[in-house]
């Protein structure tokens, strides 16, 4: 909260911001495709070609990294750890995002996927070369990391757990509980701070919950629909848009998802009810996430190539903003 | 407040005392609760501009209440359960999704359209199937004409009822993206576009194949969907009797020594009991039993899938050249299998017993036309080696085969094994 006190170091601009949400400066040029806050409160962004890191305290500083692209895999994108060290990584751009977990966390592993579109590939920040790259059946759309489990979802709606205690390895295929492409995929953990599920997002709109070990799998897992136009009015068919972005309340167990639409909303699965819709923006939103202590949602709003290239204006500028969320996404009944 | 999806169905359980909105004349409207005529889905030629439909949504919600009811008739307890929780359930319903709808929160419990659910229904074979293929084939039909209208993502798989529907290539806007970077660096945009509008075109013709649903396009639909379920399958046999019991019968697989048990399930093979019981083999093994040895050639054919895919696949693919392995266990033997082959397909049944007859050297034309002529006999048990891709002859040569590579021709003889 005293983060937000300091917002008059933040100069934001006012317009495009939805009611109090803080713009970052200086955002990224190029679409977002991952945000992740490592615990003193450092905004990290990934976009397709650099990695940007804010401080949200300061007045917006960015701190410039060296870029990849994919032709010269050349490598120097910095990502941050836990322990704010600055690890020099390799990825590109076939390999979409490098991912954190779990900050507090003892042995922090990233995980990318490397340059053959259909491996992943586990590391141990402390050695320089994976310790463990595993084929794939398929593309790998998006994953998610909680130690110790991991979750990936592929292309042709493939889906594989991982268990990480020890050597990485193959825990489970699940067969998907959605119809189409898959998009994202976020793990949520129990009350006992076990990772215990997942939630899924697919290009139709949709996201599902599931549950790895669940005593009754028909009652508990479910799907819900997100992100489509039309509200009560059943007359005209609506637009459904995808879920790019599930990220889980670290506190509060609710969740945040954003999608193509330009909304963000809120719910809360155990409840099974939404908490809140925000109003629309201009972009689609590419990427979410909350930080260590659940007070900041961040979320970036660029081109998500929905539309294909036609709709792609490289003049459109991109935003980051934040947003207060220690009440928002306070669940619905109090279950945690 | 919000309108009553359930009154414009005309099956608002709670009438008056309704606390959602009941519009007048609504209830005419969408009176016809099973009423999904896909036929509608003409009027919209567009893919971007479907607002004129005035069967949207309306309709769309009452398949997924239908699929309800067969499915899970308990849970639907009240109003809310059509917003979400169906598994997968395409259907538009309530649009912007409301989980906490008439303003509460509160739990919804008896929502469980898991699709884990669903497709545990599925898994029981033969009654469903048979039933629900039509069902199936209506939730694709709207699942289709939903996916055109929504501006959703077109590049997607898709699938229903677990089985990955064939047409659909998986890309997602990060790929294509990268694709448009690396092409405009190169300068060739153009053909980034023209790749595009390939991929799309293809996309819609495929969704307007589906969702027009003529004949073909059904059968091959329920072929694809049925495939997984080899038991079932063989079920959509006109002549599953036969093949049912042939499989039971089989055991010995040697043509010279019909299983006693089989000769007697293929009915029509009346020329002789050694010679209906090796065609029955023959038949059934190439058609329903997934292991069932042709007799003589024991196949090593894992799964009856491959039966189903013969009931709608051309049987003209499989060369008869394949006889040649027929062949080596001797002439005779080959000209019965051959014979039986060419009846395989159901339609065939009846050449079959001609043929058949004349294996014993009544007519020597038909059979030596079949043994002989490659381009005659068009229907044969037996593929070509050299017809046959290298993903099909690896699908033959494992244990067993893989859910959506499962060959459409039967395999060459000599993989078989005795």
């Amino acid at each position: 909260m005293s983060l937000f006190g300091a917002t008059s170091g933040f100069g934001s601009s006012g317009d495009r911001c939805l009611g109090n949400d803080v713009e970052v400066t200086s955002p990224p040029d190029d679409s977002i495709s991952c945000l992740a806050f490592s615990p003193p409160l450092h905004l990290c962004f990934q976009i397709l070609i650099m990695v940007r890191c804010w401080e949200v305290q300061d007045n917006g500083q960015t701190v410039p990294k060296a870029q990849t692209d994919a032709h010269r895999s050349g490598d120097g994108s910095k990502v941050f750890t836990a322990s704010c060290d600055k690890t020099a990584k390799m990825w590109d751009l076939n390999s979409n995002q490098a991912m954190q977990i779990a900050q507090h966390e003892g042995p922090i592993k990233a995980i990318h996927w490397i340059k053959e579109p259909r491996t992943t590939a586990f590391w141990d920040t402390r050695s320089p070369n994976p310790m463990m790259s595993l084929q794939m059946p398929e593309r790998c759309y998006c994953a998610d990391v909680v130690y110790p489990m991991a979750v990936v979802a592929t292309a042709e709606r493939g889906l594989i757990v991982y268990q990480l205690e020890n050597q990485p390895s193959e825990f489970r295929r699940i067969d998907s509980p959605l119809k189409h492409q898959h998009r994202c995929v976020a793990i949520f953990k129990d009350k006992q701070n076990k990772p215990t599920g997942f939630a899924l997002g697919s290009i139709e709109g949709r996201v599902a919950i599931h549950y790895i070990n669940p005593p009754n799998p028909a009652k508990d897992n479910f799907t819900f629909k997100c992100h489509r136009s039309n509200g009560t009015n059943t007359a005209t068919p609506q637009d459904i848009y995808a879920v790019n972005a599930i990220s889980f309340h670290p506190v509060h167990g609710t969740l945040a998802t954003v999608g193509s639409d330009g909304r963000f909303s809120f719910w809360d699965k155990d409840a099974r009810t939404k908490l809140k819709t925000s109003e629309q923006l201009d972009q689609p939103i590419t990427a979410c996430c909350f930080n260590s202590n659940g007070n900041i949602f961040a979320y970036a709003s660029s081109y998500d190539w929905s539309k294909g290239h036609e709709y792609y204006n490289p003049q459109k500028k991109n935003y980051i903003f934040l947003r207060n969320a220690a009440e928002e996404l306070k669940p619905r009944n109090k279950k945690w | 407040m919000p309108v009553c999806n359930f009154f414009l169905q005309g099956r608002c359980r709670y009438g008056d005392k309704c606390w959602n909105e009941h519009p007048a004349g609504g209830g005419g409207g969408g009176g016809g609760g099973g009423g999904y005529n896909s036929n509608n889905s003409y009027n919209s030629p567009a893919q971007q501009q479907p607002r004129g439909g005035g069967f949207g949504n309306r309709v769309w919600v009452n398949p997924s209440q239908q699929k309800g009811s067969y499915i899970q008739p308990s849970s639907f307890s009240s109003h809310g359960t059509e917003e979400w929780g169906g598994g997968g359930g395409g259907g538009g319903g309530g649009g912007e999704n409301d989980w906490g709808r008439g303003g509460g929160g509160g739990r919804r419990d008896n929502v469980s359209f898991s699709a884990p659910n669903r497709f545990s229904t599925l898994g029981t074979p033969s009654t469903f199937e048979r039933g629900g293929g039509g069902q199936q084939v209506e939730t694709i039909q709207m699942d289709m004409d939903i996916w055109e209208s929504s501006g959703q993502w077109g590049f997607s798989c898709y699938s229903s009822f677990k089985t990955p529907l064939s047409g659909f290539t998986d890309l997602s806007p990060e790929e294509l993206r990268l694709e448009y970077l690396s092409r405009s660096a190169s300068g060739e945009v153009q053909i980034y576009v023209n790749a595009i509008k390939e991929l799309i075109n293809q996309w819609r013709s495929r969704v307007q194949e589906l969702k027009v649903m003529n004949p073909a396009t059904r059968t091959a639909l329920l072929a694809e969907i049925n495939n997984p379920a080899p038991q079932a399958s063989s079920s959509d046999f006109g002549s599953a009797t036969v093949f049912g019991s042939a499989t039971d019968g089989m055991e010995s697989k040697g043509f010279g020594a019909p299983a006693p048990a089989a000769s007697n399930t293929f009915s029509f093979a009346a020329p002789s009991g050694g010679f209906g019981s090796l065609a029955a083999p023959g038949f059934g093994s190439a058609l329903a039993a997934p292991t069932q040895p042709p007799s003589g050639f024991g196949s090593s054919i894992a799964a009856a899938p491959n039966a189903a895919s013969f009931s709608f696949a051309a049987p003209s693919t499989n060369k008869p050249a394949a006889t040649s392995g027929f062949g080596s266990a001797s002439g005779f033997n080959f000209t019965s299998t051959q014979n039986a082959g060419g009846g395989g397909f159901g339609s065939g049944f009846g050449r079959v017993e001609g043929l058949g007859s004349s294996g014993f050297g009544k007519t020597a034309s038909p059979p030596a036309a079949g043994v002989g002529s490659a381009g005659g006999a068009s229907n044969s048990l037996f593929s070509h080696e050299s017809n046959t891709t290298p993903e099909e002859l690896n699908q033959f040569k494992a244990k067993r085969f893989t859910l959506g590579q499962i060959p459409l021709k039967p395999p060459p003889v000599d993989l078989l094994v005795v």
